[in-house]
């Protein structure tokens, strides 16, 4: 993992790992989770196995659903592991999301709680966010910033 | 949320251009005419109007008109947007985790 561009998460989820992964992987329990409220999802597809398709929709008045993921399953392990990524979308076209591609990797772990469930999302490294460096306010922040450095470092 | 996840889509789509880009870049250094900012830009006015509506629209900068001058004047606050992305998938992820439990620990879905 790389601290800047990834992020990992765990939970101990106290339900069965069976019930964590139906959660997942069947489109009507996935729409009730998958997107906050007050806003809508549609599950468009699911097709929870190797290359297959991860669509998703939103909306916000439940009438009109606009696109919110479209993505391609990379590994799935039943009951443990679930790989897909936003890079590659549902027809297996490279795909450049907005905001940002990913793949994230979420596994369903035994636990004498339940479900050991953790995640990892790995980012790529957006061009926005070199573009956002480029804008570099050398004259701005950047001044202040080593500034700062150099009183709190001592030199001058 | 979306509104929130709107705002950063805007962001990204305003500085996904070289010539925006420049402009913001500009703009950090202090407001600016639109016609001195034109001046420096290789492009017809009514191009380069296109481009500071949709940095106005994406909120990056502001306008002001003053008799027949309009100003163009960076808004840092919303620049600073981008820099907490990794943060905002962070919280993203956080609460989706959060909503999961709920489901599956909540009533009997099964």
């Amino acid at each position: 993992m790389n601290p800047d561009l990834d992020l990992g998460l765990e939970r101990i989820i106290r339900a069965p790992r069976a019930t964590v992964w139906n959660a997942w992987t069947d489109p009507a329990r996935l729409a009730q989770w998958w997107i906050p409220a007050p806003m809508r999802c549609q599950v468009d597809r699911l097709d929870v196995r190797p290359g297959g398709a991860f669509v998703t929709r939103m909306s916000e008045d439940g009438e009109e659903f606009v696109p919110h993921l479209d993505a391609c399953f990379l590994a799935v392990d039943a009951l443990e592991r679930i790989v897909f990524t936003n890079a590659v979308d549902s027809s297996w076209r490279p795909a450049n999301p907005a905001p940002i591609a990913m793949t994230a990797t979420i596994t369903f772990g035994e636990h004498p709680d339940g479900t050991d469930y953790r995640i990892v999302v790995r980012h790529g490294d957006p061009e926005s966010r070199a573009q956002h460096e480029e804008l570099g306010f050398a004259d701005g922040w950047g001044t202040v910033a080593t500034q700062l450095a150099a009183l709190v470092e001592g030199t001058r | 949320m979306a509104q929130y996840s709107a705002q950063l889509d805007g962001v990204f789509v305003a500085l996904a251009d070289p010539t925006r880009r420049a402009v913001v870049r500009r703009l950090g250094r202090g407001p600016m005419s639109v016609g001195d900012l034109a001046s420096e830009f290789p492009m017809t006015l009514p191009s380069f109007m296109k481009h500071v509506r949709t940095l106005e629209s994406n909120g990056l900068i502001r306008t002001v008109k003053s008799g027949r001058v309009r100003t163009c004047v960076l808004r840092r606050e919303r620049l600073a947007v981008v820099d907490d992305w990794l943060a905002e998938q962070r919280r993203i992820w956080e609460e989706r985790t959060d909503r999961l439990e709920q489901f599956v620990t909540g009533e009997d879905n099964s």
